[in-house]
């Protein structure tokens, strides 16, 4: 993008992340590079099957923990030189709102992670719309909640169904 | 010539048969909604769409998808002018001028330049897809080994130095794709790296799964989490495209479409930076430049032509290197896998005719979505006020669906909701998407290539660097990585005579 004259509208979105941020990525990226290098190290070479070991299956992931574990040391020492080491305070980059974030996560791996193979996949899906609905909109205009809470039923179960008809009946295929 | 002339009727014969059209007509639908819809990617579009064709012929479903990608990049617009939201990351340049336009009372109009620039972007782009793809098809059938490991490399470098504006975390995004790709039993010697004894990671980590969860997971995740959107221009003139504005402009549709398929064939770059730079590009030619950012015509055509002519120049290194020039092409390549085809060079020998299939299928989505242009102004206005409360949880539904559906497995469920918070998380710390992906789809070509060139050369590493294409690409690899050093970039540049 360092070509480019025109500005994004959208620079506060695409601020860059802090150095204390950066610091900490490089810091589990290199752990992660290592471990890789480690775990690559340990595979077998099968030496008598190849007779030379070049297929070794730890070559290549061998090769990218490298990379990953330098790159990142190089990330490292650009934040610790941007400050990342003196700077205290809060070490994620983005904006918005972390509540509304953990619930939307919370929800997703229940639905996902829970519900889903254990419960009808319509009923699990149908649930999860209207709790999700339910939840985001619990705070908009009190007068309405008993409203919206009937549309998100509404929705859910239209969303639950509609699913299981078009994927399993139209498109043929297998639902969780 | 006769051949390649035979094969453009056989491809428009073949793809215009039975329902197809029925088919494009829905699928470019499901597009321009997705793109149109703030949230929701050209790539998640693409990669959720890949599921419902598992039961189609791979011609239909490839028309599918297609008509998707095409209609997905266009879509974007529409938020874009309206709510000044781009509703995919191609069309940011297009609300610099889009939206002051509506703003202006001129909606209308700027829907008509941006239908018009992003039909004749990808008809620009299918027209050089059809010259060079089927010749540059058959000069790829003279890469070996250590050509096609130059060519994986030199697309997660340059991927990794131009799609995000941080060439060290791209790198790193890259690297992390190839490594999640190694995951599971390889080749050679069917070892199970990295799988603890689990039978489910011996499988590896599927594709769709990993792709539905970067970019659908990750997308709901960062839409519920931010400022929810506001405001759109009601009142809504002629969307029908005046001919003065095409006339006038010829020359920078030209430049943007040039530019734009340029852009898409160069592996990992994307939609997004065809924009920018056809937009810049059009900012440095033009007589108006004050008027840029405040409502220029000029600019929203070159943004819109330039986003449109890099879809079939990203479809380019897919048919004949095996090598995707967007994510969206990447998820597109990884369906085409899925169905059975074998992008590369070899489709060239195996397959010439679908190569002129793919052109009538881009042709066909092109004129659907110009119908879709002109008829399709308020239903969309309808749609881009669904609140995300509502829109969200139902998308994350379909990314469920998406990620079982390929193999059943509910492991595949656990895989996407990881790689969604992961990428997440990385997105958050502002480590470009496109490489990664790119290093997923690549991972299995570089680690074949690799491996085999080493073994047909028993351990020498000279042919990787001493053959004559290897040399090159070798070359423009290291030149794309040293350019990527803000320094050495810098120095280069001084250098550079100053004009005058």
């Amino acid at each position: 993008m360092s070509e480019v004259e025109a500005e994004s509208p959208f620079d506060g979105e695409k601020a860059p992340a802090s150095p204390r941020a950066d610091l900490i990525t490089a810091a589990v990226l290199f752990t992660l590079g290592v471990a890789i290098v480690q775990q690559a190290i340990a595979m077998p070479r099968f030496v008598e099957q190849s007779g030379t070991g070049l297929t070794a299956p730890g070559i290549v992931p061998g090769f990218y923990g490298v990379m990953i574990a330098l790159l990142s040391l190089g990330l490292g020492l650009r934040a610790v030189g941007r400050g990342g080491w003196a700077v205290q305070g809060v070490a994620t980059a983005g904006t918005g709102d972390g509540r509304r974030l953990a619930i939307a996560a919370l929800l997703g791996v229940l639905y996902s992670g829970v519900l889903v193979g254990r419960v009808p996949f319509w009923a699990a899906s149908a649930l999860f719309v209207f709790a999700f609905t339910t939840v985001f909109e619990w705070d908009q205009a009190p007068e309405r909640r008993l409203r919206r809470i009937a549309e998100a039923a509404t929705i859910g179960l239209a969303t639950g169904i509609t699913v299981m008809l078009v994927f399993e009946n139209l498109f043929l295929l297998r639902l969780p | 010539m006769l051949d390649a002339l035979n094969n453009l009727v056989g491809g428009f014969a073949h793809v215009l048969s039975g329902g197809a059209v029925f088919h494009a007509f829905w699928a470019t639908l499901v597009g321009i909604i997705v793109g149109a819809l703030p949230g929701l990617t050209a790539t998640m579009g693409v990669a959720l769409l890949t599921t419902l064709t598992f039961g189609m012929g791979h011609d239909v479903a490839m028309l599918v998808l297609v008509c998707v990608y095409v209609g997905a990049i266009y879509g974007g617009s529409r938020s874009a002018i309206l709510l000044n939201i781009p509703g995919t990351p191609a069309s940011a340049a297009s609300t610099l001028d889009g939206f002051p336009l509506a703003r202006q009372g001129l909606a209308g109009r700027a829907m008509g330049i941006s239908t018009s620039g992003s039909w004749l972007g990808t008809l620009f782009g299918t027209m050089i897809l059809a010259l060079f793809a089927p010749s540059f098809g058959e000069f790829a059938l003279q890469f070996g080994s250590y050509e096609m490991f130059w060519v994986a490399m030199f697309g997660i470098v340059i991927a990794g130095s131009l799609s995000g504006g941080d060439p060290l975390k791209g790198y790193i995004a890259g690297f992390l794709g190839l490594f999640v790709a190694t995951i599971g039993q390889e080749t050679n010697h069917a070892y199970a790296r990295f799988a603890f004894g689990n039978a489910d990671l011996a499988g590896g980590l599927g594709l769709l799964p990993v792709l539905v969860g970067v970019f659908g997971v990750a997308e709901v995740l960062s839409s519920m989490r931010g400022q929810a959107v506001k405001a759109v221009a009601s009142k809504i003139d002629s969307v029908i495209p005046r001919i003065a504005d095409v006339t006038k402009h010829w020359k920078t549709i030209l430049r943007s479409g040039a530019l734009g398929t340029f852009i898409g064939a160069m592996p990992g770059l994307g939609e997004d930076i065809a924009a920018w730079t056809s937009y810049a590009a059009a900012k440095r030619a033009s007589k108006e430049r004050e008027k840029f950012g405040k409502g220029s015509i000029e600019g929203l055509m070159a943004a819109e032509t330039g986003e449109s002519a890099c879809v079939p120049g990203a479809i380019i290194p897919v048919l004949t290197l095996a090598v995707p020039g967007s994510a969206p092409a990447a998820v597109l390549m990884a369906a085409m896998m899925i169905h059975g085809l074998n992008p590369g060079p070899m489709l060239a020998i195996t397959a010439p005719e679908f190569i002129y299939q793919i052109v009538a299928m881009l042709v066909v989505a092109d004129m659907v979505k110009m119908v879709y242009g002109l008829v399709l102004v308020r239903p969309l206005l309808w749609i881009l006020l669904i609140p995300r409360e509502r829109l969200m949880p139902i998308v994350f539904v379909l990314c469920t669906v998406g990620a079982f559906a390929i193999t059943s497995r509910l492991f595949d469920i656990w895989v996407m909701l990881g790689a969604g918070l992961v990428g997440f998380i990385l997105r958050e710390l502002r480590f470009p998407m496109a490489p990664l992906v790119l290093g997923i789809v690549l991972g299995d070509l570089l680690d074949k290539n690799l491996l085999r060139g080493l073994v047909l050369s028993g351990g020498d590493v000279t042919p990787f660097f001493t053959r004559p294409i290897s040399m090159g690409l070798c070359g423009l690899t290291l030149l794309a990585a040293l350019w990527s050093i803000p320094g050495l970039a810098n120095l280069l540049r001084r250098r550079k005579p100053s004009p005058g």
